[in-house]
């Protein structure tokens, strides 16, 4: 092989990235400094690169009470979903290692049917099911309808944290007289805790970038982000500062969030199929 | 008592997702063979909606649109990410922060990407057509019926590639060194070890990640309402936003979920590969 092929094969691969990074970045660049510019500034032929910064997009978005509570609404529901599923997948990922379980492969294909199915498949019905029920249009109606998507998910993930713990720790803990709940809370929780803490990033993930299933099961209380961002996209007036704003007051601190979960992300993203 | 204790720790979660999967499949299976539109009254009509549904071509042109836009974005979508994945593989200095930056897309919200998208290709004032004008192409993007779905596409590009990059880049870099040692001190080149050895070594992963990014855009719906809410006409119409639209614009609740249950199937077909393959691997 010559010197100068050798050279290329180490260079292509940067150039390569290179590109890819500047196309990434190009997008999420665009959006920031839009919510940076005036008004007057946004709207221009040619579109201006230097500008004036202001914050009064931020400011006049933030003073949005509707928005505001959005976020509000998005933190509870987000809260409400994580608390669930982690409680309730624990449990099962526990149930599903330590015991025979009749019907065990069909469960499991139950879970991942369910976390694959269009969601509209769910909410029509669940339209109707939940104003039945009283629940439509609530934080926690909505923290339950995420559970089809984010309790598979971290039976999953926990399931998989959970083999990586040897057997021998249950028999030891069942001679001292554990018994079962005290074993999974006592021994299985703290040394799992990364995962735990994996797991609910991920899903936060999740519900707080949800659309479809909120706009079918909240009317105006219950709104969560998503919807807060969407209003500003108005069909007659177009507001560019308020769209990107509120965008990047809610993409900030989920990608700063992001980072802890990092790690396990691939392994998420697979549902635990392939390992990072 | 000690044989059945298993079974209550995973009641919990088999109650809940009965509540939440089961009961409305059941529901909406149950009122596709009815005239339910919102009223109190509904009227069993057997395969009327069906019928109605598979003869209908607004129905035909949605289901194409879905599967244009599924399969022409899985396709881009599969082969970027693996090329990216196979380049930044082979980079050893500053691997982490690359891997970092180009995993963001993931993390920006449908709507989010949506906003972005119509601000970009803003016909008047997006950055995107003007560029474009100054080379002297004319171009349209979201407000012309034959531009909305390869521009949707484009986007959904931008957004999703990086799921492939980042479980492709995984699986490589998960192949155990000495295979490619071996390769090496045969004399292969890089990019024979490549084709021939790695390529082949994560195919299990790379049919995984068409089946998940293949249902994925099968589902689409917040880029489609966000951005074109379906149009212009109809000419971006997915079955989601479809289904959204029948339900909730013309309160055709009993065809509307008759749509949904049409194509659940589809997926369902695609879930079940899924599985059979997910069951081999675990062997």
């Amino acid at each position: 092989m010559t010197n100068r092929k050798r050279i290329k094969e180490l260079i292509l691969p940067y150039i390569v990235s290179i590109i890819a990074i500047i196309l990434t970045l190009i997008p999420i660049y665009w959006l920031l400094i839009t919510s940076l510019k005036k008004k007057k500034d946004s709207f221009t032929r040619p579109p201006k690169f230097i500008f004036e910064p202001t914050f009064e997009n931020f400011i006049k978005v933030w003073n949005n009470d509707f928005y505001a509570q959005t976020i509000f609404n998005s933190l509870l529901i987000t809260l409400i979903g994580i608390i669930i599923s982690i409680f309730i997948a624990l449990l099962c990922a526990y149930g599903l290692k330590r015991y025979k379980i009749k019907f065990k492969s069909a469960f499991m294909k139950w879970l991942l049917v369910a976390y694959m199915l269009p969601e509209f498949l769910f909410v029509l019905p669940m339209y109707s099911i939940y104003q039945s029920l009283g629940i439509y249009d609530t934080h926690f109606g909505l923290a339950l309808m995420y559970q089809v998507h984010v309790l598979p998910f971290s039976i999953w993930m926990l399931r998989s944290f959970f083999d990586e713990i040897p057997s021998e720790i249950d028999d030891a803990a069942l001679i001292d007289g554990c018994r079962p709940l005290t074993t999974l809370f006592k021994i299985y929780v703290p040394i799992v805790i990364p995962g735990i803490v994996a797991t609910s990033v991920l899903n936060a993930i999740w519900m707080w970038n949800e659309l479809a299933i909120a706009i079918g099961l909240t009317f105006s209380e219950a709104h969560p982000v998503t919807l807060g961002i969407s209003q500003f996209r108005g069909y007659a007036s177009i507001d560019w500062g308020g769209m990107t704003a509120s965008s990047v007051i809610a993409l900030v601190p989920l990608i700063l969030f992001s980072l802890f979960a990092q790690k396990h992300i691939v392994k998420g993203l697979t549902l635990g199929s392939v390992k990072a | 008592m000690s044989r059945h204790i298993g079974y209550l720790f995973i009641a919990p979660a088999f109650i809940i997702l009965f509540f939440t999967s089961i009961y409305p499949v059941a529901f909406s299976f149950y009122f596709s063979f009815f005239d339910w539109n919102w009223g109190n009254q509904e009227n069993f009509i057997g395969l009327d909606n069906y019928l109605f549904l598979l003869t209908d071509p607004e129905f035909w042109t949605v289901i194409y649109n879905t599967f244009v836009f599924a399969s022409v974005s899985c396709f881009l979508e599969v082969t970027i990410g693996i090329i990216l994945a196979i380049f930044v593989d082979r980079i050893v200095f500053c691997s982490t922060i690359i891997r970092t930056i180009l995993i963001l897309p993931l993390m920006v919200s449908g709507i989010i990407v949506s906003m972005i998208s119509k601000i970009m290709f803003n016909n008047l004032f997006g950055v995107i057509p003007y560029g474009l004008k100054q080379i002297d192409i004319r171009s349209s993007f979201f407000g012309s019926t034959e531009a909305a779905m390869p521009t949707l596409i484009g986007v959904d590009v931008w957004w999703q590639t990086s799921f492939v990059f980042i479980i492709i880049l995984a699986a490589l870099q998960g192949i155990p060194n000495d295979t490619v040692e071996a390769a090496k001190i045969d004399g292969a080149s890089e990019w024979d070890i490549t084709r021939f050895i790695r390529l082949p070594l994560i195919k299990p992963i790379i049919f995984l990640v068409i089946i998940f990014r293949s249902i994925d855009t099968l589902k689409i719906f917040d880029l489609v309402w966000g951005i074109t809410g379906g149009g212009p006409g109809i000419s971006t119409e997915v079955v989601q936003t479809y289904s959204y639209r029948m339900a909730f614009g013309f309160l055709e609740m009993s065809k509307s979920m008759t749509v949904m249950v049409i194509f659940s199937m589809v997926v369902f077909t695609l879930i079940l590969i899924y599985s059979k393959f997910e069951g081999k691997s675990d062997e």
